[in-house]
């Protein structure tokens, strides 16, 4: 490492042009520089460890740094640095020599040639403690500091799931094909105790893979985002590609999905993709509870200003204490017994429907004496919704 | 039948590949194997087969990237393409085209796991379809 000595008032200087100080007057800066030193770092260098003693603040000249945090899934796969934040030139790297437990929260590292004013956090934090002043206008610039990491934190949680699907995906899939190889009967013949038991792996595996689509999928789901996918689709299109997607699962019970569509589908604007998921939630969920042999209806209709779905079954129904909950990330109801799943269809589909303005209902079918015959869930899709391209028309000026 | 059908399969995760082989290994297909895009490239140099198998997610060149490769070279022009991946088909065919500006050419997309049937028919299908 280079040492450089400057004289104080050119570290004053330097760090007054500082996210941090700059609203500090020049008699504090004078004070802050007596315990500054510069120092170069060579690209790749790594500066701070996470976990480790925060005692420096480093307020950066000219160059990058890089703020990391890593994640490592399971013994087998590579850790991986995740990239939170760069630090430009006047930015600083160690808020954390100023916060308890003084330890930093993420790794610090050149991502090229960097020269810095290094500040030396035992005495800053006694000197800001003897000057309230000086210390009100430090603590709040690395406040609003943490608040855009804070902002940004949303987009790394999207990065963290990417990595994280294809990681227990990856070791998933070689499993499901194995399965299916030896099932197929490629590895030889198999005897049926064997083939159950396969059978039975094959159902396990596949409830994991979709749990994990599930929990990744339900954290990415904002809904400005789905709102950017919004476009024209024909709603009945979608309704015919969710019931090919639970055409086997119906089948294996025995279920008959009796639609009944409206006259004539107008298309809509909605997300093609998401819209597709709830129905295909919806009817999985009514064959799950189906009984066998029994009829799953899905109609649709269209109303003034909204277009409905809906899905009746005549399983158990939804214990009326349960109602309320049932749209809650992870609330599987009481009554549901073995039956596979983590409760996250419903909660995702309520989303999905919440960036589209519009509304999902549940509700218990009751007999003549009472009794609950099934469970019928609607969808109301709004009439109104506009495409970004759409969107975008409003807001420029007319002729 | 085309029994003398020559497929490339190009996967990174070992055992993936044990099990396509098996499962393929059925037919008196000839069979090679690669484990990213670039020695999958190689490998197309020395022949073109009837059928490229093609992982989407691997090291040193991912499977869009040899798709980019392979449709704009008048040799592969013909060479049918089966993406086998865990990636969904619609996220998969959006990030091609905000690469390439151009759509995925291929001839059949099957998303992880395959199941054995639906293999065999989709590779028979395709050599139908070429001859």
């Amino acid at each position: 490492m280079e040492e450089m000595t400057s004289s104080l008032s050119v570290i004053a200087e330097r760090l007054g042009k500082s996210e941090v100080f700059q609203s500090l007057p020049e008699k504090d800066l004078l004070e802050i520089a007596k315990f500054t030193h510069e120092d170069v770092y060579q690209d790749g260098q790594e500066i701070f460890v996470e976990g480790e003693p925060a005692n420096q603040m480093l307020v950066v000249e000219r160059g990058k740094l890089a703020i990391e945090k890593k994640i490592q899934l399971g013994r087998h796969s590579t850790p991986r640095n995740a990239t939170i934040a760069y630090v430009n030139p006047d930015q600083i790297a160690g808020f954390s020599t100023l916060t308890k437990p003084q330890v930093h929260s993420a790794s610090v590292i050149a991502v090229e040639p960097t020269r810095v004013c290094v500040i030396d956090g035992y005495e800053l934090r006694e000197y800001l403690a003897e000057h309230p002043k000086a210390g009100y206008e430090v603590i709040s610039a690395i406040t609003s500091l943490v608040r855009g990491r804070y902002q940004s934190a949303t987009n790394t949680l999207t990065y963290f799931l990417s990595i994280v699907s294809h990681e227990l995906r990856t070791p998933l899939a070689a499993v499901e094909n194995y399965l299916q190889t030896i099932l197929g009967g490629f590895a030889g013949e198999l005897n049926q105790k064997q083939e159950r038991m396969l059978n039975r792996c094959v159902i396990r595996v596949t409830d994991l893979s979709a749990l994990i689509s599930d929990v990744v999928d339900l954290a990415r789901m904002r809904p400005e985002q789905i709102q950017a996918d919004f476009e024209w689709f024909d709603p009945g299109e979608v309704g015919r590609e969710s019931i090919e997607d639970t055409r086997l699962a119906a089948a294996e019970k025995n279920i008959q999905i009796r639609i009944q569509p409206p006259a004539e589908f107008k298309p809509i604007v909605g997300s093609r993709r998401r819209m597709r998921q709830v129905f295909t939630n919806l009817l999985n969920n009514a064959i799950k509870f189906a009984p066998e042999d029994s009829i799953v209806s899905f109609k649709a209709w269209y109303e003034e200003d909204k277009l409905i779905f809906l899905v009746e079954d005549s399983g158990p129904g939804i214990p009326p204490e349960d109602l309320d909950y049932i749209f809650t990330d992870f609330f599987r109801a009481s009554n549901v017994g073995d039956s596979p799943g983590a409760g996250l269809g419903l909660s995702i589909a309520k989303k999905i429907m919440d960036a589209h303005h519009g509304d999902i209902l549940a509700e218990n079918l009751t007999g003549k004496d009472g009794k609950i015959t099934g469970s019928r869930f609607t969808v109301e899709i709004p009439l109104n919704l506009a495409t970004p391209e759409m969107r975008r028309r409003e807001w420029l000026p007319e002729g | 039948m085309n029994e003398n059908l020559s497929i490339l399969i190009v996967d990174d995760d070992p055992d993936i590949l044990d099990g396509i082989l098996m499962i393929l290994e059925s037919r008196e297909y000839h069979l090679r194997t690669a484990r990213d895009g670039l020695q999958c490239l190689d490998l197309l140099k020395e022949e073109v087969p009837d059928l490229l198998i093609l992982d989407l997610l691997m090291p040193r060149m991912d499977g869009w990237g040899v798709i980019r490769k392979v449709r704009n070279d008048s040799r592969y022009a013909d060479m049918p393409i089966m993406v086998l991946t865990t990636v969904i088909e619609d996220a998969s065919r959006r990030r091609y085209e905000l690469e390439t500006g151009q759509a995925m050419d291929i001839q059949a997309y099957i998303e992880k796991p395959a199941k054995p049937g639906e293999l065999l028919d989709m590779v028979e299908k395709i050599s139908q379809w070429k001859k």
